[in-house]
């Protein structure tokens, strides 16, 4: 984190201000309620986002989970403004007290990045190929501090060290990058302003599995030592157990269930969390079969016309004409939530949903 | 770099000698007599001969064309048959006049063109700004550009008085190298030069306006507008990905130019290269408008040679092999 032989005095106490001054920033607190995104289409409104609440206490991670296509970026887009003009975004959220949605361009200019910083989905193409990446760092900064270039870069220089690159390839352009350097560069990036929340919208998507897992431990280890407040859009379930205290699964634009990470993966009580559980890998236990993986059969149905009862009837094994026809309200279990109206046969479902056969049974009835 | 450069001077040379090699049998093909227009009908054929052999018009085709390239290549493009003086001596002033309104021209039309295209191509879809400028942009495009000029001499020069209609300077003034500095030269300039600058102002509108609308919906405009920048400086990371096209297109232009500017030359009786250039052709001045070909065709490739070698100082992804 040192060494910045080059620095002149000046440069270096504005640098060691400018540090001190990000440092003192408190992790952010963010309250989300009743959030709903509506496009407006051809073929009538599409409600990408229906009715979506959640918590996010300070300090904390929350993981975003669910298949493709069930509203998980578009939430982080809604956060960050980034939704395209035509789109209708009702509900509230709070962050650290002030609602954040709905404000302008000139008015989101302060909570962008000072506030809110963003790790994105495909890091590929989310660097301007025509500037280096030290200057897209630095743009940042200077967007928001009142420093100079000199110390705006030393401070790239930091936050590349942090994220294990090294400082002279600041000047490189993105094409000079692999996949795995340019999601380090981009966490760099979200880093340069020690924004109190972070967005990663699907952090490791584009990269291979052990890339995945070095980006997964560089994102925990810099969440440990910096302990900001971190919302990770993920569809890896895997990853979420690792990294996150709080968890939201989200299917076709609504809530599925909530709660802390452990009691929702331990006792899942919706019936998609326990499919999802099935359609990842487990370490095998020595001694037991190993357990088969199971996909659930099906796809996200089109929210052009939501089907009338529960989202996920559709695809539910355990669904009922209740659940065809009647929207499921919320119910609540201990710290845990969940949107299905037979919160309290969980446990049968979850024997059940371990069997490869009761999802089997499902497909040609689809 | 140094390699690539020696090979891509090493084509330009082969394309103007091709281009050269074309312009010399197409003006010879040409069924007419260049003496005529110099000679009294009725001059004795001796007469007519001494001038065809003085020209070096008699011999096989094979010889003069072998004559010519030896001549070309120690810079002896041989004299206009109409001024009967070198070609070089009554290109070179032309060429002067014509570069005094083609490339202020070219760079205006080309930073108007572009700043006004980023806006358009920044407004929203379908919105006023956004119809609008394509609108303006088209019928600029459609009209011919002696219309321009006609409407700009009507309202500006006959009508409101405010500019000179033709010509480069008022009777009596300065004359020679000296003129150019003079109010009076840049006031018969402004006219023509605003023809030119609305004459290349459509196409880099339309070029970078295609390029913003295309460069807005990039995932590194989303995370350039998340880092909360001001929105001009999101539009200019757009505008910066949307000129490398345009520079493409605008060496070659300005080349391009020297030939295409002929009407504008024509309409405010600017004594540019161009006008001298359709003279020379309708004159049989083999000479002047081989000459004036042989020039075209190395700025062309010069420029292209530029444009490529500017592309690279402004796409980083640029490599030369």
């Amino acid at each position: 984190m040192t060494g910045h032989q080059t620095l002149g005095p000046a440069a270096a106490t504005a640098l060691g201000q400018l540090n001190e001054r990000l440092a003192a920033k408190p992790a952010a607190h963010l309250q989300v309620s009743g959030l709903s995104i509506h496009y407006s289409t051809l073929r009538g409104p599409f409600n990408a986002v229906d009715n979506v609440s959640f918590e996010v206490a300070a300090g904390t991670n929350l993981g975003l989970v669910g298949e493709s296509g069930c509203g998980k970026s578009t939430v982080v887009k809604a956060l960050m403004g980034l939704l395209p003009e035509m789109t209708r975004v009702t509900g509230q959220a709070l962050l650290d007290g002030q609602n954040i949605l709905g404000l302008s361009d000139a008015d989101l200019q302060d909570v962008r990045w000072n506030r809110i910083s963003l790790i994105t989905q495909s890091a590929m193409n989310s660097l301007d190929p025509v500037y280096c990446i030290g200057d897209q760092i630095c743009e940042a900064i200077l967007a928001h501090e009142p420093v100079g270039k000199t110390v705006a870069w030393a401070r790239a220089e930091q936050m590349f060290a942090l994220v294990g690159l090294p400082a002279e390839r600041l000047r490189e352009f993105p094409h000079q990058f692999s996949g795995g350097m340019r999601q380090r560069a981009v966490i760099a990036m979200a880093l340069a302003l020690n924004a109190g929340m972070l967005l990663a919208d699907e952090p490791t998507t584009a990269l291979d599995p052990i890339m995945q897992s070095q980006i997964m431990s560089r994102i925990r280890g810099i969440h440990d030592h910096m302990r900001r407040s971190m919302i990770l859009v993920t569809h890896d379930i895997a990853v979420v157990a690792e990294t996150c205290e709080t968890v939201v699964v989200m299917y076709a634009g609504k809530v599925a269930e909530s709660g802390p990470t452990q009691d929702v993966l331990d006792r899942p009580l919706h019936p998609y969390t326990m499919g999802l559980q099935n359609a990842f890998p487990r370490l095998p236990v020595r001694g037991q079969p190993r357990k088969p993986l199971i996909s659930i059969p099906g796809t996200v149905p089109n929210l052009l016309l939501p089907p009338a009862g529960c989202r996920f009837a559709g695809r539910c094994p355990f669904a009922t004409n209740l659940c065809r026809s009647v929207a499921p309200p919320t119910y609540q279990i201990g710290a845990q939530s969940a949107a299905c109206h037979y919160v309290e046969r969980a446990s049968q479902f979850r024997v059940a949903a371990a069997e490869p056969d009761t999802w089997r049974s499902m497909e040609p009835s689809r | 770099m140094r390699a690539y450069i020696l090979r891509r001077l090493a084509q330009s040379v082969l394309v103007v000698w091709a281009v050269t090699t074309i312009m010399f049998f197409m003006f010879r093909v040409m069924p007419a007599d260049p003496t005529a227009i110099l000679l009294e009908r009725g001059l004795s054929d001796e007469a007519r001969l001494a001038l065809m052999e003085e020209w070096g018009l008699t011999g096989s085709l094979w010889d003069q064309y072998v004559a010519y390239l030896g001549n070309i290549a120690q810079g002896d493009f041989g004299n206009s048959f109409f001024y009967r003086k070198p070609v070089w001596d009554v290109l070179f002033p032309l060429i002067v006049n014509t570069l005094w309104i083609a490339i202020p021209g070219l760079l205006m039309g080309a930073a108007l063109g572009a700043a006004i295209g980023t806006a358009v191509g920044w407004a929203p879809r379908g919105g006023k700004l956004e119809r609008s400028g394509i609108f303006l942009a088209t019928v600029i495009r459609g009209v011919p550009n002696f219309v321009i000029g006609i409407a700009l001499l009507t309202v500006f020069s006959s009508t409101l008085g405010w500019f000179p209609g033709f010509g480069m300077g008022d009777p009596g003034a300065t004359t020679g190298f000296a003129r150019y500095f003079t109010l009076d030269f840049l006031h018969h300039l402004a006219l023509p030069l605003i023809a030119v600058t609305i004459y290349f102002l459509p196409e880099n509108l339309l070029l970078m306006r295609s390029g913003v609308v295309e460069n807005r919906t990039e995932d590194y405009i989303e995370l350039v507008r998340a880092k909360g920048v001001p929105q001009r400086r999101v539009a200019w990371h757009a505008a910066r990905n949307s000129m490398l096209p345009l520079i493409t297109w605008l060496f070659p232009a300005l080349a391009e130019t020297i030939a295409g500017i002929v009407v504008i030359e024509i309409v405010f009786s600017w004594p540019g290269v161009g006008r001298e250039l359709v003279l020379a052709v309708t004159r049989q001045d083999y000479p002047l408008a081989q000459a004036a070909f042989f020039l075209l065709a190395v700025m062309i490739v010069l420029a292209n040679l530029a444009a490529d070698l500017a592309y690279g100082k402004l796409d980083p992804r640029v490599v030369y092999k």
